[in-house]
């Protein structure tokens, strides 16, 4: 019974049986868990990565009512840090939170779980909160090769590369850089290796995706 | 002065405003009625007198016929009388000398005849006799010869054999005046023979004044005339005036024939020609004027009315505009009067309220006692509050509302009081939201009281929250667990023996925190003091006044005598009561109960000595009681029958009642309602 995804789970609860219920629940659906027992010890985890999000898909079961800084004050300092989509957050709210659970939805939570919840219901939230990390996770690692691949590009191969993205033939690139059409060519194509595509029209596509 | 100003303006200006046509129209008509009866009046009048002039004058003018009729008698007898006299002359034989002395006393008798002759039958003149009276009128012409209208008389006489008489004829006289003058001739008989003639020359004035009266010449002017009008002789005074009667009468005299005329001069006609036009004129005067007198005051009468329906029209417009509710009751306490509003007020119609006495249809039931009392004692002279008083009415519907009175005595126009005005204004708007800011007061207070409770709800669902969430993680864990392909059993065995001691441990720190919460109220036995009941009741009768008046409630409470102090908790016990008063009062709240009172009553209940003495509460209400089903889910936490209500009063009441060591229990109470009835013990007395 070890967890299978590669996912993180960040349960955020200052009830500690409640803490290892919810991480026993998620270990019996093969979902790696980490528990932190108050806000603050979830900042120091994110600030330990350097505010960078996780490498993983990853989401937040977050406990409303804490003592100290509340669940919705977490929430607002990930607004902040523009980490409230890629770690998507489920609250757990208690009967009388629930307005305030909905607003924190509005506002762009993934969900709210009343306590006490029906197990598998939670579970399955927290896959399908997985799933969209896991695809916002997906896109920026694809936006991040790009940028990637296109710091490997020469200040001239980067020049026709924007031209041939704005679908222009090589002897016109080659008139608007006042190069030959031939060296035009021999850019073109280092430029096709080197951002691993094959056409104009798949380089475009890639481009389009991440526009920085 | 303010409010009569406008009215009076007000009604002449409509008056004139909305009535012209008809107005104008009827003054016309008055008018020509007037004219109609003045020239009624005035034609009666006019042909009163007219009538009566024509009546005076037929009465002139016959009693002028009658006489003139008597003239000519007394002519005619007079000439007769003369002609016996003249006879006479003849008697004895006489000589002619011995006639003359009987004939010239006789002329000197009648002094009409101015000559009296002796004529043999052959007319020959024998003697003669003059008046002495006036000159002789024959002097000049001389007798001798027989004048013709003798010779006609004679003939006549002849032919007669009897007096007779010749047409008269003008004798002129030396002083140059003259006289109309008529023979007469008496024929003289010797046997058969006819021995000769007697002639007499009247003067025919003078036959007048000596024939006629005295009164007859003094009134009438007398005249002899000819056929043809021609006046002869005329006699009698001649009077101014511009009416003359004159009668005629013909006097057949042997060989002549005279007409004796008789004028009478009248004055003009009197307007009045006697007393009865006279009086008849000034009755119908008289009449006219008390009509127009009488005109007068009814069109004075009229206007007074016309007005008086004016400013009674303005008076109904004002009171049937107002808001405030008027009522007069006569002494008796009879409604006499009442205006729209307070009909609308109360709901009943005017022909409802009027002549109701005692208790009036608009007393509440419970109240009517109440009412009586205050009634009797303000007709017993006490004048009510200037500023007036509050009391509480009931609709039709039985809905009851708080009304203010303002009362005054009723004194009609001889200053005897007859009766009382009341205004009354519905003051439950405004005791709605004075009962609103204090109720926002009262439930300040009630929440403050309650905040405990409160957050110790939420403190207590989050507390259970936390361990049942646990347990519900472990045990949906392990259902996934056994639901997932087999593994090792051992493994799965040794997992779920984990989260199986887990959920226990979760089970067991949910049973904690309920512990807790006993153990809190536990604690609340610490703070039991020793009151006495009335201070109790003293604590929660301000809050349930206020309920009282808003759902129109009588509250009543009994607090028997000697009744000890309870042991109790306070703020809890005041709590219970408060409850079973609220809960009493709105079980009542319904237009169908038309008797609200609440009793809250405390006794010391009889104990036989060995148990500790014990004091009773009870609460009983007139609603509709507690139906079965009802009854059976009472006490059941979160079973309610209000729409806000949270069902939860009755159930803390009864774990304060138990923890008391009492039990609340409920009857139906009688004739109707519910009471609730709780014991708590009795302070021990130190």
């Amino acid at each position: 019974m070890e967890p299978v995804i590669d996912a993180r789970v960040f349960v955020v609860d200052d009830d500690a049986s409640v803490r290892e219920a919810l991480a026993w629940l998620l270990r019996s659906r093969r979902l790696h868990s980490e528990a932190f027992e108050s806000a603050p010890a979830f900042q120091q985890q994110i600030e330990g990565a350097a505010g960078a999000p996780p490498e993983q898909a990853c989401c937040l079961l977050l406990d409303v009512r804490m003592p100290g800084m509340s669940g919705l004050a977490l929430f607002d300092w990930l607004i902040e840090r523009e980490l409230h989509r890629a770690i998507p957050v489920i609250f757990l709210t208690g009967h009388g939170d629930v307005p305030m659970a909905v607003e924190a939805v509005k506002r762009g939570a993934f969900d709210f779980c009343e306590k006490p919840f029906s197990g598998n219901a939670l579970v399955d939230r927290v896959e399908q909160a997985l799933a969209l990390s896991a695809l916002l996770l997906q896109a920026r690692r694809q936006a991040a090769r790009v940028r990637v691949r296109q710091a490997e590009l020469t200040e001239r191969e980067r020049d026709v590369m924007r031209l041939v993205v704005g679908g222009l033939p090589n002897k016109l690139i080659a008139d608007r850089l006042n190069i030959s059409i031939r060296t035009v060519e021999v850019h073109r194509s280092r430029v096709f290796d080197k951002m691993e595509v094959k056409s104009a029209v798949e380089l475009a596509n890639l481009l389009r995706d991440d526009p920085s | 002065m303010r409010q009569d100003a406008p009215a009076d303006s007000g009604s002449s200006d409509t008056s004139k405003l909305l009535l012209p046509a008809p107005q104008s129209a009827s003054t016309m008509r008055r008018r020509t009625l007037w004219g109609v009866l003045v020239l009624l009046v005035a034609g009666l009048l006019a042909i009163v007198v007219w009538l009566a002039g024509i009546y005076e004058a037929n009465q002139v003018q016959a009693r002028l016929e009658r006489d003139v009729a008597e003239a000519v008698g007394d002519v005619r007898a007079f000439f007769e009388h003369n002609a016996q006299g003249l006879q006479a002359l003849q008697h004895a034989d006489p000589t002619p000398n011995s006639w003359v002395i009987d004939a010239s006393a006789f002329v000197r008798e009648h002094r009409e005849i101015l000559r009296v002759e002796w004529r043999d039958s052959s007319l020959r003149l024998q003697a003669h006799a003059d008046t002495p009276f006036r000159a002789p009128a024959f002097e000049h012409q001389g007798r001798r010869e027989v004048p013709s209208e003798v010779a006609v008389a004679c003939a006549n006489a002849r032919r007669f054999s009897g007096p007779a008489y010749a047409s008269s004829y003008f004798v002129s006289m030396a002083d140059g005046l003259g006289q109309e003058v008529m023979e007469f001739c008496l024929p003289l008989q010797n046997g058969t023979k006819l021995a000769g003639y007697l002639i007499a020359s009247y003067a025919l004035r003078d036959v007048l004044e000596s024939a006629l009266t005295r009164p007859m010449t003094r009134n009438y002017q007398i005249s002899f005339t000819e056929g043809d009008g021609t006046r002869l002789a005329v006699f009698g005074s001649s009077r101014r005036g511009s009416r003359v009667f004159t009668a005629r009468q013909l006097m057949d005299l042997p060989g002549t024939t005279l007409v004796l005329r008789m004028d009478s001069w009248r004055a003009a006609p009197d307007l009045f020609p006697n007393v009865l036009t006279a009086l008849l004129t000034a009755m119908s005067i008289a009449l006219v004027a008390v009509l127009g007198l009488l005109g007068e005051d009814m069109r004075r009468r009229f206007r007074a009315e016309h007005e008086l329906a004016d400013v009674l029209a303005f008076r109904k417009a004002m009171e049937d505009s107002l808001v405030t509710g008027l009522r007069a009751r006569d002494l008796q306490g009879r409604t006499t009067y009442v205006n729209p509003a307070f009909c609308q007020m109360v709901g009943f119609t005017a022909d409802e309220l009027l002549g109701a006495g005692t208790p009036a249809p608009y007393w509440p039931p419970e109240s009517g006692e109440e009412y009586r009392q205050r009634q009797l004692v303000r007709h017993t002279g006490n004048a009510p509050p200037r500023e007036g008083y509050e009391s509480v009415f009931m609709r039709k519907d039985g809905s009851r509302f708080p009304v203010l009175i303002i009362e005054a005595p009723l004194i009609n126009a001889q200053g005897v009081q007859t009766g009382w005005m009341s205004a009354l204004l519905d003051i439950s708007e405004q005791r709605r939201v004075e009962e609103l800011s204090r109720a926002g007061l009262e439930r300040l207070q009630a929440t403050a009281r309650l905040a405990t409770v409160g957050e110790m709800a939420s403190l207590l669902s989050h507390e259970l929250n936390q361990p049942l969430a646990a347990i519900s993680g472990y045990a949906t864990g392990s259902l996934n667990l056994l639901r997932s392909e087999p593994q090792d059993g051992a493994a799965i065995a040794a997992e779920l023996g984990v989260a199986l001691q887990r959920i226990a441990e979760q089970s067991q720190r949910a049973g904690k925190v309920i512990k807790s919460v006993h153990d809190y109220v536990r604690r609340r036995d610490q703070v039991r003091e020793a009151v006495a009941p009335q201070a109790l009741l003293d604590a929660i009768l301000p809050l349930v006044h206020l309920q009282a008046r808003q759902l129109s409630v009588r509250v009543q409470t009994e607090v028997e005598a000697g009744t000890p102090s309870v042991q109790c908790d306070r703020t809890m016990v005041e709590q219970v009561l408060l409850n079973l008063a609220r809960n009493g009062m709105q079980a009542m709240d319904s237009p169908k109960i038309p008797e609200r009172s609440l009793l809250i009553r405390v006794r010391a209940l009889q104990t036989n000595g060995s148990s500790k003495k014990r004091v009773e509460f009870s609460v009983a209400d007139q609603g509709e009681g507690i139906s079965p089903e009802v009854q059976q889910q009472l006490f059941k936490p979160f079973f309610t029958t209000k729409p806000e209500g949270m069902g939860l009063g009755l159930s803390l009441c009864r774990t304060v009642v138990e923890q008391h060591g009492g039990s609340l229990e409920f009857a139906a109470n009688s004739p109707r309602g519910t009471v609730f009835t709780f014991a708590l013990p009795a302070a021990e007395v130190a």
